[in-house]
């Protein structure tokens, strides 16, 4: 398929440079920042890498809101670190998209100002210490799934930020799933609490690796460009193989009737209510406006900071002239 | 909005006897702002004894297929030889850096010292090349390093490794201690 972009076919080379790119990327070979790309290709990559770098910055919040009320010094300790990970995860991602020419003012003023989408599951009310578990073991699940089909990506700095996101993601994903195994064999409550986490993450989960692929009518192009290599339903699969069985074994009951392995070993789940998927990507989750409102608030707070780092470089720099 | 502060490009030395490592970039204010934002973001695990940071302008980063399609620039050059630390992406294989450290030359613009790099140092496959002027790097001190990078290796709960397999399964014995 050949993509015309304005500019592009005023390039009597174009067509010649486009098969050697893709040549490239059929060897296996790594695109790296002063390459030869098309622009959709560029374009496509930047809105994704920034998305993904948003997802995770505001993916502190829901977590970051039970640091303080977490119930041991050891709880409260993995979490700030998890949390303090995501911060290390956007800050990569931010890097990735900025050798594509994004500039960190952009991408901070778009997701400031509501023009940036980000993963719809982080605006979901966390109601209790078991969803702050259960994030970790199916969103961070669905997230790795993801990441570690990004990280065979053709955009070598791309790639690399989801190699390192991979080895601190295991982390997040194994401390979630320890917590939430052990409420499942806990106390009656404690056993009610899993549960109750389960049935309202569940579906947010499935949702988060993306529209089925009968609506995803770029994935083909992304696929031959290397910058996805799998599908979302090929995705979703490898996490509900992984996931189901687990919370299974856990004793919590998933929250699908429909759910069942097929003969051939896929699975088989209900349908994805995607007209909630699409309201909340479109602002009216139960937490987009405050998310928005609390980046909002941490950029303005943050204001003195940013000024005083600057005055005293340039005090130092004033000093050593 | 204001204004972004400076890049930085960040390498990284995982041990002392591995090449330091091009990682990526952080934005920060002076050098010495940069070491301490690359400390936070690319080093939470003890994964670095030694860390430079150089602004990302200063360094010329050029790929084989730039080298293959006649890029060159024309450079002022110095009076007299610096010194340049040189980086080369070596492999297609998946990875967290971009970029190894192979050493050092002396010349008098970045492009001589990418020419001498491409004599001096025996890649198979150099498939891109980093050039930073000794005078614009900024490094951790060795006097530094147990108080920037030892407080890591106590915090084992973010090791995946620490939490071993995680199952269901019925415990030989469950960990003493609250949820």
């Amino acid at each position: 398929m050949s993509v015309t972009i304005a500019g592009v076919e005023t390039d009597p080379a174009y067509e010649a440079k486009l098969a050697a790119f893709e040549a490239r990327i059929a060897a296996g070979e790594r695109i790296e920042p002063g390459d030869w790309m098309p622009e959709a290709y560029r374009k496509q990559l930047i809105r994704m890498i920034s998305q993904h770098a948003h997802s995770e910055v505001v993916g502190m919040l829901p977590e970051g809101e039970w640091i303080g009320r977490a119930p041991s010094l050891r709880r409260k300790l993995i979490l700030i670190a998890k949390v303090q990970d995501e911060a290390g995860h956007g800050q990569y991602l931010y890097h990735a998209a900025e050798t594509l020419g994004a500039t960190r003012e952009e991408m901070t003023e778009a997701l400031l100002t509501g023009r940036a989408k980000y993963s719809s599951v982080f605006n979901y009310p966390t109601l209790t210490w078991a969803d702050v578990g259960m994030i970790g073991w199916l969103v961070d699940g669905a997230a790795i799934k993801n990441q570690t089909m990004l990280a065979r990506c053709s955009y070598g700095p791309y790639s690399r930020a989801m190699v390192r996101i991979c080895t601190e993601e295991t982390f997040h994903h194994k401390q979630g799933k320890e917590m939430v195994i052990r409420y499942a064999q806990g106390t009656p409550k404690q056993r009610q609490m899993a549960q109750d986490a389960l049935d309202r993450w569940w579906w947010p989960s499935l949702m988060m690796l993306g529209p089925h692929d009968s609506d995803s009518p770029n994935t083909p192009q992304l696929v031959k460009w290397g910058i996805k290599t799998k599908t979302n339903d090929e995705v979703r699969q490898e996490f509900i193989a992984e996931h189901a069985p687990e919370l299974q074994e856990a004793g919590l009951v998933i929250p699908d009737p429909e759910l069942r392995q097929n003969p051939d070993g896929t699975w088989h789940h209900g349908p994805i209510d995607w007209d909630e998927f699409w309201r909340v990507v479109r602002g009216d989750g139960i937490c987009n406006k405050a998310r928005l409102e609390a980046k909002n608030r941490a950029h303005d707070e943050g204001r003195w900071v940013r000024e005083a780092l600057q005055a005293y470089s340039e005090r130092g720099r004033a000093q050593a002239a | 909005m204001e204004t972004q502060w400076p890049r930085w490009e960040v390498f990284k030395q995982d041990a002392p006897k591995r090449p330091h490592q091009a990682i990526g970039t952080v934005h920060a204010t002076d050098p010495e702002h940069a070491l301490l934002v690359a400390r936070n973001v690319f080093v939470r695990r003890p994964s670095a004894v030694s860390l430079w940071v150089a602004p990302a302008d200063r360094v010329l980063t050029v790929t084989q297929e730039e080298l293959q399609g006649g890029r060159r620039e024309e450079a002022s050059a110095a009076k007299d030889a610096q010194r340049f630390q040189v980086f080369c992406k070596t492999s297609h294989k998946q990875s967290l850096a971009f970029a190894d450290h192979q050493g050092e030359v002396r010349a008098r613009s970045p492009w001589e010292a990418l020419a001498r790099a491409q004599e001096t140092f025996a890649v198979a496959t150099p498939l891109a090349w980093m050039i930073v002027p000794e005078d614009a790097i900024v490094r951790t001190r060795d006097e530094d390093a147990p108080s920037w990078f030892d407080p890591a290796r106590t915090k084992t709960y973010k090791q995946q490794s620490a939490y071993g397999t995680v199952s269901a399964a019925p415990r030989a014995k469950a960990r003493p201690g609250g949820v």
